[in-house]
């Protein structure tokens, strides 16, 4: 796997380079031999840790990055262990942002409110704790409307053109279907309704009122009971994956991150999804008065910088988060796949010129023009909060309770935390 | 009746109470109603063994199929195109040799501790009245009863003060000293009569070779329960190695599978379940070969005469 | 039956007594140490700081100060606790039963010579030895409310109207039972096969001479030779269904926790009060409260067990 991706990096690095000259301002780097470590996780499938330590190692000769990999499911929790026994890497990647609060709460992460951040980076508040920057955004996913032109096109349905909202949505999925495959899939997870709740009809997830989700819980409810789309009980006992169903056509269209651009083009090329057209538009709006700059959802992935990391190296560490943020790198990450936390024209080019990719100007649009809202805000009561709100998502598609009644109890529970 | 002891056993002979035959006593109809018995009998185990492994056998087919082919909708049992290259891929790309050897290492080595260590214990708690035994006793079956997710990060780091993590003989400490053998060699050890270790006594035997030289071949079925369940526990164990285990020289087989998988681009679950068949072969032929112990155990009446 | 050193027909004096107390100390000890070593330094520290833990408000970095028995108030008012120690109880009351019959049935039924007993115990082991991703994707197929095989046979059955079972309220938890049980049988097998290997043979023999039949035989020899088993299987599994995690966390619907949060347990509220939302303190109270409960249900089955052997 790993000599697939190294002439890929071998490439984008050169093309860095010739680039880098007009780099930002970034922490004077000492001149002596440094090595720092930075926590990873799956190097092979995930380019990016080690495609960002070649990068700035080439503008800094006497700088050695050293990429440290981790078990992703369990990334969190080793990284926990290890920072607790005091043999965690310099530089912490930040897999989750619902844990940040609990790595600055344990005293583990530097302030690194000094780094300078280019401006238009999104996601550089969801590490602001108290105020305090905590952690550097490099990468950004947001949610996106895949979907496949060749079934839009034999069922004769229009593209989604930028300008949908939920009802455009729901009017497709009822069309696009056949008895051969469904309109669209959504997935068990409860960001795929919830998600676009909050970002999209004002929603507060700690304000323990959640009557804004009934209207998105009550369409899906109406496009299962059609048979639109499958149910979420079938769903849960099937346990079918979504690359599995968009990418073998058993579903039209499918809401998901932008991470699953790479995959979907990986496995077309691979053979292990079906050869067929695609593209990806923004997601359906609530109304048509923000199809300028689509409302959306999505966390950022950044860096944090060990709080134990020793003296002499902590310029060099905040030089390498400057480096990560920095319009070079966006393009190097942009070169493999990865939505930059920065995106620009010039990294948008460089996205879409990856093979496989899609090519149309709706797609370039999705990419680049959304107002991207977190999915997990930065609090310590993020994860308690989403734990109940994952109870009341069962609830209401299991059909074990109202729409009304889930949200009744939900606001109870959160209310006696 | 003994029916190991007879000469020309017959084919279907039993010694449980429940699916017994009658007897000499028994006349020939009853005998050819304890036939008609045992054929259903074994009709009914077989189906009841199919349907034991329709999970390992969805595991074991799903190994050969696409990677995007094992979960849909509706479900398919069989795959369209038989993906073999899976177990050649798992063989060729990754340390399997080396992770083979590791597990084998710790599985033996802590299944050896264990039943040592266990028995040994076992033998003062059950044959051994003293004050505090079983206060003690009830701290070491305390310990069972705390998860252990409840306490691994303070373990992790109190064994990374020690300089521990990153090897094997920390997985080997975790594990070797558990409370469950010695639990389960106390309970078996208070079914052996006390007669034959006061007759040990008077011929002068000392404590410790009462232990190893009556207490340890009368439990040989206890032993060889321990011993199986010891072994399969640590070489299933997924997250001990997990966390402790982090340069690639020292991975287990779980480790090693869970973490090709992970990284495999294209395959994904059906790659997953290739290395979960692999790595259950090896345990269930051990399973297999141990199991023997449950019925050629020793009879406590063979050595009071 | 089990002291052994002590010579009844003595009557020792005071002194003497007091010697051999220490003299069976010291040589109990001798046997406990090797193990003891290990198990003390390993396990034992980090249990019993464990209880400090659970007196504090410490993050999982150790992080927070020393604040008494707040936590423990706090859990007795918490929903989610009450709910998950509930269906705790829920769970063990149904789970620890069935396994013993089904266990103990299938030992009894395997420790014979019949042809093949080797395969069939291998296939009675091999639901514990399984992966348990394989068991939930495909018992989650099995137990589906409207295409899954259990309901089709319940409605060719007559019973119009099957349970949801995972995704239902009512019936998640039983489905759960019936899965566990049917996953841990082939542990508790193997203990109970071994264990009936030290019944003596010759009871049977006289139980038949005088006439007893199979369930006779079953109630007055097996079941009294089998008392120390029953014992170690009993608390053991006790224990384990106090303690359950793994199987309800992947058998939840879509990683959700079930309607209502029926299937959640006391270890699932301990991990996700440590690990998700990084309140060791309270977890650790929590972790606390499940091991008094072991406890006390160990030591009253310890006692009961003593009395019947006397």
């Amino acid at each position: 796997m790993k000599r697939r991706i190294a002439p890929a990096i071998g490439l984008a690095v050169a093309a860095s380079l010739t680039l880098a000259a007009c780099g930002a301002a970034e922490p004077a780097v000492p001149d002596g031999p440094v090595t720092i470590t930075v926590s990873g996780w799956s190097l092979a499938t995930t380019p990016e840790f080690q495609l960002l330590a070649d990068g700035f190692e080439a503008l800094h000769s006497n700088v050695t990055v050293k990429v440290v990999e981790y078990d992703a499911a369990e990334y969190n929790t080793l990284v926990t262990a290890d920072l607790g026994a005091g043999s965690a890497p310099d530089i912490i990647t930040q897999k989750e942002v619902k844990y940040v609060p609990v790595f600055v709460d344990g005293g583990q992460l530097l302030d690194v409110s000094d780094v300078k951040l280019p401006d238009g980076i999104s996601g550089a508040d969801s590490y602001k704790v108290n105020g305090t920057q905590y952690a550097v955004p490099y990468r950004q996913d947001s949610w996106v409307l895949y979907y496949n032109k060749d079934l839009f096109d034999a069922a004769g349905v229009a593209y989604p053109d930028g300008s949908w909202t939920w009802d455009d949505y729901d009017n497709a999925a009822a069309k696009l279907t056949t008895s051969d495959h469904f309109g669209t899939y959504e997935h068990r997870w409860q960001s795929v309704t919830q998600g676009f709740a909050n970002a999209q009809f004002g929603g507060d997830i700690f304000s323990g009122d959640y009557s804004y989700m009934a209207d998105l819980y009550n369409r899906r409810l109406a496009r299962e009971a059609a048979g639109d789309q499958i149910d979420f009980a079938t769903s849960s006992a099937n346990s079918p994956s979504y690359q599995g169903e968009f990418g073998k056509q058993h579903a039209a269209m499918l809401p998901m991150g932008s991470w699953y651009v790479a995959t979907l083009i990986s496995q077309q090329a691979s053979g292990d999804a079906d050869k067929f057209n695609w593209g990806f538009a923004p997601i359906p709006q609530r109304s048509s008065s923000t199809v300028a700059n689509p409302v959306t959802f999505g966390d950022p992935t950044g860096f944090g910088i060990n709080a134990a990391i020793s003296a002499d190296k902590v310029a060099t560490a905040k030089a390498f988060l400057a480096y990560a943020a920095s319009a070079d790198a966006a393009k190097l990450l942009a070169g493999v796949g990865i939505t930059p936390a920065l995106t620009s024209d010039e990294v948008a080019t460089v996205y879409f010129a990856v093979k496989g990719a899609p090519t149309d100007d709706v797609s370039k649009f999705a990419w680049s023009t959304h107002d991207t809202k977190p999915e997990n805000p930065t609090s310590d009561k993020t994860a308690a909060v989403q734990s109940i709100l994952g109870t009341m998502h069962t609830e209401i598609l299991t059909k074990a309770k109202t729409v009304e009644q889930a949200i009744k109890d939900a606001a109870a529970a959160v209310a006696a935390l | 009746m003994a029916v190991t002891q007879l000469g020309g056993t017959p084919p279907v002979t039993s010694e449980s109470p429940l699916v017994g035959d009658r007897g000499p006593r028994a006349d020939r109809d009853s005998r050819g109603f304890a036939r008609a018995r045992r054929i259903i009998a074994s009709i009914l185990l077989i189906a009841f063994a199919l349907a034991l492994l329709i999970p390992f056998f969805w595991m074991v087919v799903s190994s050969l199929k696409g990677p995007n082919e094992v979960f849909s909708i509706p479900v398919r049992w069989l795959p369209d195109t038989w993906h073999w290259e899976h177990y050649v891929e798992l063989w060729t790309d990754t340390g399997m040799g080396t992770w083979l050897r590791n597990t084998i290492i710790l599985s033996t080595v802590v299944t050896f501790l264990q039943v040592l260590t266990g028995s040994f214990a076992a033998y003062g708690f059950a044959k051994v009245r003293f004050p505090g035994r079983d206060v003690l006793f009830l701290v070491y079956l305390g310990t069972i009863a705390v998860p252990w997710q409840s306490y691994m990060i303070p373990q992790y780091i109190m064994l990374a003060q020690a300089h521990l993590t990153n090897t094997l003989l920390a997985l080997v400490v975790l594990q070797a000293f558990g409370a469950f053998g010695v639990f389960l060699m106390k309970q078996f050890f208070e079914t052996i009569p006390e007669e034959l270790s006061e007759a040990a006594r008077l011929d002068g035997l000392s404590e410790y070779s009462i232990w190893a030289r009556i207490m340890l071949p009368l439990s040989v079925p206890a032993l060889a329960a321990l011993a199986l369940l010891t072994f399969v526990n640590t070489w299933n164990d997924y997250l001990g190695p997990l966390l402790y285990l982090r340069s690639r020289e020292n991975w287990t087989v779980q480790l090693g599978l869970k973490n090709f998988v992970a990284n495999n681009i294209t395959a994904d679950y059906s790659m997953l379940f290739t290395g979960l068949t692999i790595s259950v072969i090896p345990i269930a032929v051990i399973f297999m070969l141990g199991q023997r112990f449950f019925i050629e155990g020793i009879a406590t009446s063979g050595l009071k005469g | 039956m089990t002291s052994a050193i002590a010579d009844p027909a003595r009557t020792p004096t005071r002194r003497r007594r007091s010697k051999l107390a220490l003299r069976n100390t010291l040589l109990g000890w001798s046997f406990i140490l090797p193990n003891f070593l290990g198990f003390g330094i390993i396990t034992l520290v980090p249990v019993v700081t464990l209880f400090y833990i659970a007196l504090t408000n410490f993050n999982i970095f150790g992080k927070g100060n020393f604040i008494g028995v707040g936590n423990f108030t706090k859990l007795v008012a918490d929903p989610l606790f009450q709910r998950s120690l509930l269906n705790t109880f829920y769970y063990s009351v149904m789970h620890v039963p069935l396994t013993i019959v089904v266990s103990l049935g299938l030992a009894l039924l395997l420790n014979t010579k019949i042809r093949g007993v080797a395969f069939f115990r291998t296939a009675a082991f091999f639901p514990y030895i399984t992966s348990i991703v394989a068991i939930a994707l495909v018992w989650n197929l099995l137990f589906s409310p409207d295409a899954g095989p259990i309901n089709e046979v319940l409605r060719f059955l007559g019973i119009a109207n099957p349970p949801g079972w995972l995704t239902s309220q009512d019936w998640a938890m039983p489905a759960v039972v019936i899965i566990s049980t049917w996953r841990d049988m082939g542990f508790y097998m193997i203990l109970f096969l071994a264990g009936l290997q030290a019944v003596p043979r010759e009871l049977y023999e006289a139980a038949r001479v005088d006439g007893a039949n199979v369930v006779q035989r079953f109630f007055n020899v097996t079941l009294p030779g089998l008392r120390p088993t029953m014992f170690l299987v009993t608390v053991l599994l006790t224990i384990a269904s106090f303690k359950v995690f793994d199987l309800i966390i992947v058998l939840s619907p879509g990683g959700n926790a079930a309607p209502n949060a029926a299937t959640v347990v006391l270890s699932q509220f301990i991990y996700q009060k440590g690990f998700v939302e990084a309140k060791f303190g309270y977890a650790s109270s929590g972790a606390v409260v499940l091991f008094f409960l072991c406890i006390t249900a160990t030591i009253i089955q310890f006692l009961i067990n003593k009395r019947r052997s006397v």
